[in-house]
């Protein structure tokens, strides 16, 4: 816990560190390096976020996300608020100002142009849009002017800030990608692998799933900047040797996703060439209890449906005490060192959206214990396994194959077991658990277990449609092919009533209050999600490098702009 | 000879065909999708589309043959395009990988000169270290040097790479400094100072398989060298009153290097397959850290293209194994 | 024959070849195959002695010593007045064209990828400074001599017939002009009727170069018109040492009976007389040889002294030797033990 305040502090002292007011391209390359290797540059096909991350330095959206979650204009010269007049009262328009005399790295203007063309690049049926859902409810998008460009929306939307907002909704060149839309849009390599941005920097090279090689933007707005006049990104390996090359051996400046064993981290902070930053975004590691019998004896169609309600865990009672049972900050000790911290929300963060439940923190056996007495589970027969009407307290577990999360498994299946509950444990490859497949019984969706374990995360800091997982409408089912992502089949009128309100809120305070409520309704109220780690994303950098603003609710390169070598 | 070459040639075809389809058929149906890697941000209705797109939800026999037609006449042809800049495939669509978008066989280009030189100068470096110390192993059998060179041969089989790389990161990279860990596959060698750059940097991976490499070849070379060594017409060259050096570097070693060459042979496939540990560990961009990359991502076009080079490798390599033998061993003719 | 007394060529004093028995994880030396055990004999230049017994007696590797293939553990090997068990490499190399050897195998004692003419011209290139032409005008000679096809002077020995093949063997023992050659078992693996054809060419190059041989076979009526003198070899040591008529006609040791009741006598006369003498039992192990007359376990007069005291092998009759106690009874003597003599590993021996 030690280390963990040093990093926090240390991340803090850089941040307020005063940035070298350096010329553009004096301090020459900066090398990053990621586990997973970049495979394209067009955020638009792809899910995977080392992709986006390096497309970040390429190509930039309107606005972006601060590292307090706060919006910060880009291209646009400011946020438009309703105060400002840039939203319309009504909330169906929002209208966006380009900075002027932008220019694309190629030296041609940016133009209102290229956001509509954005927009018909995504919204493409044919494409196979990634980022769709960052279009999702507009209607259209118009160049007013040149540098006008108004999104208008389908109906009164609370949250305009989605299109063309943060790293994933970045604006393309029209341009480039004319001839890219709808089915033609994976043909187009060279564009989707030298996109034409008007970021810190442009792609001179790009070797697939290994190096992105890149110069600095000589047509960037800034003139000052950026401080590197080139940057490569190298990918591959594993955390390990990422992690590695920066702290160890000083290859490179910048690893991200560098999540290794506690033991390690320490061991490679005191080399003394780097540090770790941790950004903590609203990745939670949870418990999810299935309200529905997974029983194999069900028939298909019924089985963990909705039809057959779970014969043990429907009772919030044996739910809470599996939750009181866990000591979660022995879990973060264990898995994640500095990258983690233990939490009872399934919205963590941003701060003024996280519920201040910390109920669960601390483990209360006893607690617990009594919870099931009361719930009638007991030890009848003597055999260390609580039973009631003749039938056993008996749990799946499963989750991934994963080293971190079979630790946890180990743990929480001792603590269980003292619980006096029998507990299974399954690994599946995680290929098979979050391919979706639904011919496969081994998917996350089709739970067919009672109990199961997997992080996720709000892709935006309003939790808007993070928290619209748990509809009722969203529950995976044979008649959905198993799509939805109400993984625990929780089903409640108030819960959907208080999200179609949250929908229909503008007042920052009153969307998060709702926010909270929600948040408690699957959590500490209902005890259908049982959070155990806030994981934070670990990444390291060089003590030389200046400038990192680890930020978890963009993406990590979003100020790479700003970046230096500090002499 | 020509006859036999052809023969095999033509029968090859055929069972290429059958492995082409084994292997489309496994890579299919061996679990998860395209979208496993994908984070759960994105909602299902996005996915759907993403699959649609990438083609991935059609049935599994319009995709077999797709790719057959994409393999077997729009690959060429795109390749005959760029030599001649003839227009045979425009407008054809190329196999892509899912992961990237990129054509498949462009990525293989890209990759091919990273695999073939590091793993071919480690398998060429194994078998320089494995012929000699096979040779004098089995010259002075039970000798100190032949036990050395057991232990050798034992801790080259039995250490995994991923071990024996780490090892070696930790050693020279981290402890003394002399190696870079991660591959730069875009240093181009243009002057003494960048070439011993690219030496250094290809250092640890070369010692990594080559050591392994090193381990079997040796081994292959000393039991040869031993079989021959025992026959009657090496005491009949000493008994013509050769000089050592004739009787074991001519009559012996050439014998005992027919087995052995049609070994390394047979290797030379998986120089082109890469090497999937060492290459993943150093960073090295070749073939074997693209074929698991795009396992891990299900990415079906990239992992059944390559599976299936690799098959033709392995057929044609077979061939010119056994070619090699009849070249090389007069009592062996084909027909 | 008769005016000059033949000076002896080859003289073998107490020749032994061990071959140590190494065993359990450590190699350890556990014993010996006592493969010689103390042979001595000397062959007359321009003559032939016969070496018979049966397989694994030691007969090639009395052969492979003699010419220093192998790496004799005890012994004296004098070649024209030169001890070829002591010599220098170096030495020995240049010694090496006088003394040669056709093998019992043709096909193995053939390098499969080097051509007739390499193989016979070989010895020729490291011993010679001869050019090209010349060398291959005496591979032609040879085949002449040896009686093969110049034609098939590129083929490879696999293209062979088996009496072809022992007879580039014997063209490649004869390029370099040996006085002295071992033919060890030469027509064995041949069938009868090219078995005559290569006896005769060995014959008759032995008259016209005035060769010396040690001819080695297991087949008893072969050696009888081709050697003066005949050896009988039993369990690595001589059994007996007669000239080849007395031998035939009468032999002393008991196994050179039973070996000759085996033989098929052309005389019905002599044919009906003789009972074929069985022997019994196993041939003992070489690595474990009884303690006294090694033939003691299958004799068939055998007496007790046999089976503690090894017999000499002494001259009881005119050039007439024989190891049997039945002969020697008089004054049976221990067998002579020579001491071991350790010499440094020669590059030209095998020692395995
Ligand atoms: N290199 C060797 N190492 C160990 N033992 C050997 C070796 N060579 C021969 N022997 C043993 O020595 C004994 C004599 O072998 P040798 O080859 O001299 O027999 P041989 O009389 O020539 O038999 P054959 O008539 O079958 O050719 C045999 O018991 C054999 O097993
Ligand atoms: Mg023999």
């Amino acid at each position: 816990m030690n280390m963990k305040a040093a990093l926090l502090g240390a991340a803090a002292v850089l941040g307020l560190a005063p940035a070298a007011f350096a010329e553009r391209g004096t301090d020459g390359e900066v090398k990053l390096t990621f586990p997973q290797a970049v495979s394209i540059m067009n955020p638009y096909l792809t899910g995977g976020t080392k992709d986006i991350l390096a497309a970040a330095m390429v190509l930039e959206p309107l606005a972006v996300v601060d590292p307090n979650g706060v919006l910060v204009p880009r291209l646009a010269i400011e946020i438009p608020t309703v105060e400002n007049g840039g939203v319309s009262a009504d909330l169906t328009s929002i209208t966006w100002k380009l900075v002027p005399g932008l220019k694309w790295s190629d030296g041609s203007p940016v133009t209102a142009d290229d956001a509509v063309f954005t927009w018909q690049y995504c919204t493409d049926p044919a494409g196979g849009c990634s980022q769709a859902t960052k279009y999702d409810g507009v209607a259209s998008v118009e160049a007013v002017d040149p540098s006008t460009i108004k999104v208008t929306f389908s109906a009164p939307k609370p949250n305009p800030y989605t299109a063309f907002v943060s790293g994933l909704s970045p604006i393309l060149q029209k341009a480039q990608f004319a001839n890219c839309l709808g089915a033609a849009a994976p043909t187009c390599t060279d564009a989707n692998t030298m996109p034409i941005g008007t970021g810190p920097f442009k792609v001179t090279g790009f070797t697939v799933n290994d190096t992105v090689t890149m110069a600095m933007n000589e047509n960037y707005r800034d003139p000052a900047k950026p401080a590197f006049a080139s940057a490569v990104i190298k990918g591959g390996g594993d955390a390990e040797s990422s992690a590695r090359a920066v702290m160890e051996t000083g290859e490179f400046d910048y690893a991200w996703n560098t999540q290794i064993p506690p033991d390690s981290q320490a061991a490679m902070a005191a080399a003394g060439k780097g540090q770790f930053v941790v950004a903590f975004g609203t990745l939670v590691e949870r418990l999810e209890m299935n309200m529905t019998d997974p029983s194999p004896d069900l028939p298909e169609g019924e089985r963990s449906t909705v039809k057959a309600p779970h014969p043990i865990l429907s009772d919030i009672r044996v739910r809470t005490a599996l939750s009181k049972a866990i000591d979660r900050s022995i879990l973060v000790e264990v898995g994640y060192g500095a990258g983690g911290k233990p939490t009872c929300n399934v919205i963590p963060g941003p701060e003024g959206w996280a519920s201040d439940n910390e109920g669960c923190i601390a483990q209360d056996m006893a607690g617990a214990k009594a919870l099931l007495d009361e719930a009638g589970w007991t030890d009848s027969d003597g055999d260390g396994i609580r039973d009631k009407d003749g039938k056993k307290l008996s749990i799946l577990f499963q989750t991934t194959v994963n080293p971190i999360r079979q630790d946890f498994q180990a743990l929480i299946k001792d603590w269980w077991t003292e619980l006096g509950v029998e507990v299974e444990l399954k690994a599946i490859d995680p290929g098979v658990f979050f391919g979706g497949d639904p011919g496969s019984p081994d998917t996350f969706q089709k739970f067919y277990a009672d109990v199961e374990m997997y992080a996720n995360n709000s892709e935006s800091p309003d939790p808007e449609s993070y928290l619209a997982q748990y509809l009722c409408s969203k529950i995976p089912s044979p008649e959905t092919q198993w799509q939805g992502e109400n993984i625990n089949r929780f089903c409640s009128a108030d819960y959907d009533a208080l999200h179609a309100e949250l929908t229909k809120t503008t007042d920052l305070a009153k969307r998060q209050d709702i926010a909270k409520k929600l948040n408690d309704m699957v959590t500490k109220d209902s005890m259908v999600v049982v959070p155990l780690v806030h994981r934070g994303t670990l990444s390291a950098h060089a003590n030389s490098l200046g400038g990192v603003q680890i930020n978890a609710w963009d993406m990590e390169t979003w100020n790479t702009a700003d970046w230096f070598r500090i002499k | 000879m020509l006859t036999f070459t052809l023969r095999r040639l033509l029968l090859a075809v055929p069972t290429l065909l059958v492995i082409s389809l084994v292997i489309f058929l496994v890579v299919d149906l061996a679990p998860g999708s395209p979208m496993s890697e994908i984070p759960l941000t994105i909602p299902p209705e996005v996915r759907r589309k993403m699959i649609a797109a990438l083609g991935a939800d059609q049935p599994v026999f319009v995709r077999y043959l797709l790719w057959l037609r994409q393999f077997f006449w729009v690959e060429p042809a795109s390749l005959f395009d760029g030599w001649f800049g003839t227009a045979l495939a425009d407008g054809e669509q190329r196999i892509l990988s899912w992961q990237s978008r990129s054509p498949v066989f462009s990525i293989i280009g890209q990759r091919l000169p990273q695999t073939l030189t590091v793993i071919g100068t480690a398998y060429i470096v194994g078998i320089l270290i494995a012929l000699p110390i096979g040779i004098y192993s089995a010259y002075r059998q039970y000798s100190w040097f032949d036990q050395a060179g057991t232990l050798f041969a034992m801790i080259g089989f039995s250490v995994p790479t991923f071990f024996s790389g780490t090892l070696f990161i930790l050693l020279f990279a981290v402890w003394l400094g002399w190696f870079p860990t991660k591959y730069d596959t875009q240093l181009e060698v243009r002057d003494w100072a960048s070439f011993w750059q690219q030496a250094r940097q290809m250092a640890m991976p070369v010692m990594t398989l080559g050591l392994a490499n090193a381990a079997a070849i040796s081994r292959y070379m000393r039991s040869s060298m031993l079989e021959n060594m025992g026959m009657d017409y090496v005491r009949t060259a000493r008994a013509k009153g050769m000089s050592e050096r004739t009787v074991v570097l001519k009559h012996v070693l050439r014998n005992s290097l027919i087995p052995v060459v049609t070994v390394i042979a047979l290797g030379i496939p998986s120089i082109f397959g890469g090497a999937i540990v060492t290459e993943n560990l150093f960073g090295v961009n070749g073939i074997g850290a693209a074929l698991i990359g795009a396992i891990q991502a299900n990415d079906i076009p990239m992992v059944q293209t390559l599976a299936f080079i690799f098959a033709v490798l392995i057929v044609l390599f077979n061939l010119i194994a056994d070619i090699l033998y009849g070249l090389l061993d007069p009592r062996i003719r084909y027909e | 024959m008769l005016d000059a007394i033949p000076a002896p060529l080859v003289q073998v004093e107490d020749l032994k070849m061990h071959f140590p028995i190494y065993s359990g994880i450590f190699r350890r030396h556990s014993g010996d195959v006592k493969a010689v055990d103390g042979v001595s004999f000397e062959i007359m230049a321009g003559q032939t002695l016969g070496l018979v017994g049966e397989s694994g007696c030691g007969k090639s590797t009395v052969g492979r010593a003699i010419l220093r293939l192998y790496e004799p553990t005890a012994g004296r090997v004098l070649i024209d007045g030169e001890d070829v068990a002591r010599m220098a490499p170096e030495a020995l190399r240049r010694k090496r064209p006088s003394m040669q050897m056709v093998f019992q195998d043709p096909q193995a004692s053939l390098n499969p990828r080097m051509t007739l003419a390499d193989i016979v011209s070989e010895p020729l290139d490291e011993h010679t400074d001869w050019t090209r032409d010349r060398k291959l005008e005496r591979v032609y000679e040879l085949m002449d001599q040896v009686g093969l096809n110049r034609r098939f002077v590129n083929r490879f020995p696999h293209e062979f017939s088996g009496g072809q093949r022992q007879r580039i063997g014997i063209a490649r023992a004869l390029a370099l002009h040996p006085r002295f050659i071992v033919c060890d078992e030469p027509i064995a693996a041949l069938d009868v009727s090219i078995q005559a054809q290569v006896v005769n060419l060995l014959e008759d190059l032995q008259e016209r170069l005035g060769l010396t041989y040690l001819f080695i076979s297991h087949d008893l009526s072969m050696v009888r018109h081709l050697a003066q003198r005949v050896a009988v070899m039993y369990l690595g040591r001589i059994a007996e040492l007669s000239p080849a008529k007395d031998l035939y006609a009468r032999p002393l040791h008991p196994y050179s009976e039973a070996l000759l009741s085996a033989v098929n006598e052309p005389d019905p006369v002599l044919a009906a007389r003789r009972k074929r003498i069985i022997l019994k039992g196993e041939v003992p192990s070489p690595a474990n040889p009884p303690p006294g007359c090694n033939f003691c376990t299958r004799c068939p007069k055998v007496m007790d002294i046999c089976k503690t005291v090894k017999p000499a092998l002494l001259e009881v009759e005119a050039g007439r030797m024989v190891a049997c106690h039945l002969h020697t009874a008089a004054g049976a003597t221990g067998a002579s033990e020579a001491e071991e003599r350790k010499r440094p590993v020669n590059q030209q021996g095998e020692t395995r």
